[in-house]
């Protein structure tokens, strides 16, 4: 089933929680909105389930306006945040609820229950009571109940912010897998980016109610259209630099920051004559031989350094105050600089990514 | 539009609205109204206002109500500040049965407390006689003397309720970073301790002092020439019943004045003083010397003893032969029991009726207000939230003449019908219903209702089959304390009631009138073990305390 949002405002009061969002989730999808908390990524997702209505725009499940259908009649599978199983049924009763709700005959709902209860390894579990279940089983229950009733669309409102870490990736693999098996349309919200990163076909980032990208990851993390985006799905060091020249043969761009010299690849002329270039860590390279490659070398000086395991990750002083931090990847046999320490660094023309001035 | 307000739960909050107009909003605009009319042209008039503030009668029946009040709460919380630190503080002997014990009174009806008195120390009392036979005379126990009496000993535990709850939340670490930045025990009792338990002592104060205002039993039992504002609001009403209602309506102002000052006092200033606190660590039970010990466990036993020997005492005297207002104690008789339970059980089947329609009606009501109130926050739900919690401001005398006055005529008549009376027992105990039921509803997370609709069912039938299972034990608990105070109801019946519909605290009133005291304890401790017995019930099975409702 795909999903689409035309144009969806929603306030609170004097507040847009929600503002002018417009986007489409195809059918089978894996969508991801990300965003920090109070961006209205819930807001959103709520509006999809029918909670709350839209001051204006359009949701459309395929090519029908839902906006005023009643929740209870959009066939969306909801897995909250705190699960919200029902206290009082066990396993089974939670999972057959919404067949019970449809008077569907009893076989069915014994023969559709088992079948969700296999796929989500809860089968032994049947007859447990939500507050008997650890926080991955309840999890799992929550997922088997909202898939059990084969919905139009899937919605998962921060699933995994209430288990440990470890847990947390074994389930998003899980949920992943699950959803692929049955092709299901699937909106997720979370605040994690790398959560985001690694389960979603497709992302959405939200910042106070607006959307600032949508993309897959690799292009929201490779080329984030504006500085929001950046710092949000990732680590990223931020210069303005000012534009010298632009050679359209080579589609390099000379421009000039504090002083020096940096060359950038661009495909077009340049926008303005300032702008904000993005490079992420693990894209610039500590040299040994300040000789072997001179375009974009810098010097600078090491303000910290910490091991992590597989990367040591710097943070150094170039251009008198501007902070850089850099990712070595697998450091094994590699020797570590040491703070106060003088280091070039270099990145090659076609690292940078040039967002919005 | 429309179609985004229309939806059944919009539905119940307009009924809601209608109720509550129709029970409380107008019948208090009626007798606001009744008040500015002359008795005798029926023309707008300050007359009566006049009255009261100018004719020394009148004057006296306000000071009075004002005097007894006032000295309640002053002796409610001389005792029951001592009785909170120790039952807070030190380990006592039997603490849980003392606790519990100690709570007894606040369900125990006031004016059945002020019939035993009157069997011990009124005129032909059995320690007056005892007295008397060796020669001593002692005071007398009619007037304000009586009633204050009374008063303290049933109303302190409020004080000591509130006053230990708010001990017990202050956190161990507080007292102890004060100890260690160099206070000693008494300096950080009067800097720390005492200041944050303040609030709640202005809270149980007020409490003690509105019921006293309010109440009507205790008063017309034995203060005899002492006239309070309740009791005159009522003797004008039934004198002038068929008349012109002016007077009383006057009166009942004034008493609604009061009140209406008393909680928003008590509003404006606890919830400003108020420190909230989540305790981590309560702070540590000490244990005192032998000696100690034993004074402390004395002063708690025996207050708890004289707040519970009054309905002992009642509860013998209905195993006692009596002639009239003579009893023969020692002498054991079921007379009196066997006629209330088989010669005239009217009474206590009207009770049991009329509490059961209440509460059910209550229940049903305050589950859909507690819902709305809980749920669907918004600027109508939070003037529906206002109206419902009036009544508890509203005394019962006041709350009776209010109905009475509006339902005598006009389109709906229910003045001399059993249902204005379950009306009068709806509205001034359905409170205690939204209370406890909207408690356990803040407690329940708007998700698990969430989660039933997204699945496919209604939002009304979600509530009902995920929501409510769950609220079961404080929708019982609810239910249980509306059942029992309105069975100990007598301000609003006594004005509301007619004939056959006379209940049990009627009964009791008027064989206490008539100097009956056998048939006046036979209903008495009928009442009593209807009382005591669901609380009991309510306390074991479901494991929740009276203490956590009132």
């Amino acid at each position: 089933m795909r999903v689409r949002l035309e144009g969806i405002t929603k306030k609170f009061g004097p507040l847009k929680a929600v503002d002018s969002v417009s986007l489409s989730i195809e059918g089978g999808e894996f969508f991801t909105l990300l965003g920090p908390s109070g961006c209205g990524k819930t807001t959103l997702l709520r509006l999809i389930a029918g909670f709350s209505i839209p001051d204006s725009g359009e949701i459309l499940f395929g090519d029908q306006i839902i906006n005023h259908l009643p929740p209870h009649k959009r066939e969306t599978g909801m897995v909250f945040q705190n699960y919200a199983l029902f206290p009082q049924l066990n396993v089974f009763g939670n999972v057959a609820y919404g067949l019970k709700a449809r008077k569907m005959p009893r076989e069915e709902i014994q023969s559709r229950a088992q079948e969700i209860l296999e796929k989500v390894q809860l089968k032994d579990l049947a007859h447990r009571f939500p507050n008997q279940l650890s926080g991955g089983q309840q999890q799992r229950v929550a997922l088997a109940r909202a898939l059990v009733i084969r919905p139009r669309v899937l919605l998962m409102d921060e699933p995994l912010s209430n288990l440990d870490a470890k847990l947390r990736i074994n389930m998003r693999q899980e949920i992943r897998k699950i959803q692929r098996d049955l092709g299901i349309t699937t909106l997720y919200v979370t605040h994690d980016q790398e959560e985001a990163m690694t389960i979603s076909d497709r992302i959405a980032i939200l910042n106070l109610g607006q959307i600032q990208q949508t993309g897959t990851p690799s292009e929201i993390y490779f080329h984030p259209e504006n500085r929001f985006v950046a710092e949000f799905t990732g680590t990223s060091n931020l210069l303005e630099v000012n534009v010298l020249s632009y050679d359209l043969g080579k589609s390099l761009l000379h421009t000039e920051f504090k002083g020096h010299q940096m060359l950038i690849k661009y495909p077009q002329q340049p926008p303005s004559r300032a702008l904000v270039i993005m490079l992420r860590p693990e894209w610039i390279k500590i040299v040994k031989d300040e000789k072997e490659n001179r375009i974009n070398l810098f010097q600078g000086r090491v303000v910290s350094v910490t091991f992590v395991g597989f990367m040591v990750k710097y943070q150094v002083k170039a251009f008198d105050d501007q902070l850089f931090t850099i990712d070595i990847q697998d450091p094994q046999g590699y020797e570590m600089k040491r703070e106060g320490e003088n280091l070039f660094f270099r990145f090659d023309v076609d690292r940078p990514v040039v967002i919005a001035s | 539009m429309i179609r985004k307000y229309l939806n059944i739960w919009n539905l119940i909050l307009l009924t809601a609205l209608v109720v509550l107009f129709l029970s409380v909003v107008y019948p208090l605009f009626s007798i606001f109204r009744a008040s500015f009319l002359s008795s005798e042209t029926e023309q707008f008039s300050l007359e009566n206002y006049g009255k009261i503030f100018r004719l020394p009668f009148y004057l006296r029946c306000l000071r009075n109500s004002l005097w007894v009040s006032s000295l309640a709460t002053i002796l409610s919380l001389i005792i029951g500040i001592p009785f909170g630190f120790f039952i807070s503080r030190f380990h006592l002997p039997g603490k849980p049965l003392i606790k519990t014990l100690a709570t007894l009174p606040l369900i125990l009806p006031t004016f059945i407390g002020a019939e035993a008195w009157l069997l011990l120390l009124g005129r032909n009392g059995w320690i007056t006689n005892l007295f008397h036979s060796v020669g001593i005379g002692l005071p007398t126990i009619y007037g304000w003397k009586g009633i204050v009496l009374v008063f303290t000993l049933q109303f302190y535990p409020y004080v000591f309720l509130m006053l230990s709850a708010s001990i017990n939340s202050i956190d161990k670490s507080l007292e102890e970073s004060a100890r260690n930045l160099g206070g000693g025990p008494w300096y950080v009792f009067r800097t720390v301790t005492l200041p944050i338990v303040t609030p709640a002592l202005v809270a149980g104060a007020m409490v003690v002092f509105y019921l006293s205002i309010e109440n009507f039993g205790v008063p017309v039992l034995i203060g005899e020439d002492f006239k309070v504002l309740s009791v005159q609001a009522y003797n004008e009403f039934i004198s002038e019943m068929g008349g012109n209602p002016s007077m009383a309506g006057a009166l009942s102002m004034v008493l609604l004045f009061i009140t209406l000052l008393i909680t928003v006092g008590q509003k404006y200033w606890v919830e400003r003083k108020s420190y909230a606190m989540s305790s981590l660590r309560p702070p540590e039970i000490t244990k005192l010397k032998p000696l100690g010990t034993f004074f402390v466990w004395f002063f708690c036993a025996s207050l708890v003893f004289l707040s519970l020997f009054p309905f002992f005492v009642v509860i013998v005297s209905s195993f006692t032969k009596t002639q009239g207002p003579v009893m023969y104690f020692g002498q054991f008789s079921l007379k009196n029991l066997a006629n209330a339970l088989r010669v005239t059980p009217r009474p206590i089947l009207n009770s049991f009726f009329l509490a059961t329609a209440a509460s059910l009606i209550g229940v049903i009501f305050g589950l859909a207000v507690s819902y709305l109130v809980v749920r669907r926050r918004g600027p109508v739900t939070f003037f529906l939230d206002m109206v419902i919690m009036l009544p508890l401001i509203i005394a019962g005398t006041v709350l009776g003449i209010a109905l009475a006055v509006t339902y005598n005529k006009g389109t709906i008549v229910l003045t001399g019908t059993w249902m204005i009376l379950v009306l009068a027992y709806f509205i001034r105990k359905v409170p205690f219903s939204i209370k406890t039921t909207s408690s356990i509803l803040q407690q329940i997370d708007a998700s698990i209702e969430e989660a039933s609709i997204n699945l496919g069912v209604p939002p009304l039938r979600s509530f009902m089959k995920v929501v409510v299972p769950v609220m079961l034990p404080g929708i019982a608990a609810g239910a249980i304390i509306m059942w029992v105070t309105t069975l100990a109801e007598l301000s609003s019946t006594i004005v509301l009631y007619y004939g056959p519909w006379a209940t049990m605290t009627v009964e009791i009133f008027q064989y206490m009138g008539s100097g009956d005291f056998g048939p006046a304890s036979a209903y008495a401790t009928i009442l009593i073990v209807s009382v005591i017995i669901p609380l009991f019930i309510l306390h074991r099975i479901l494991g929740k305390d009276l203490t956590a409702t009132l």
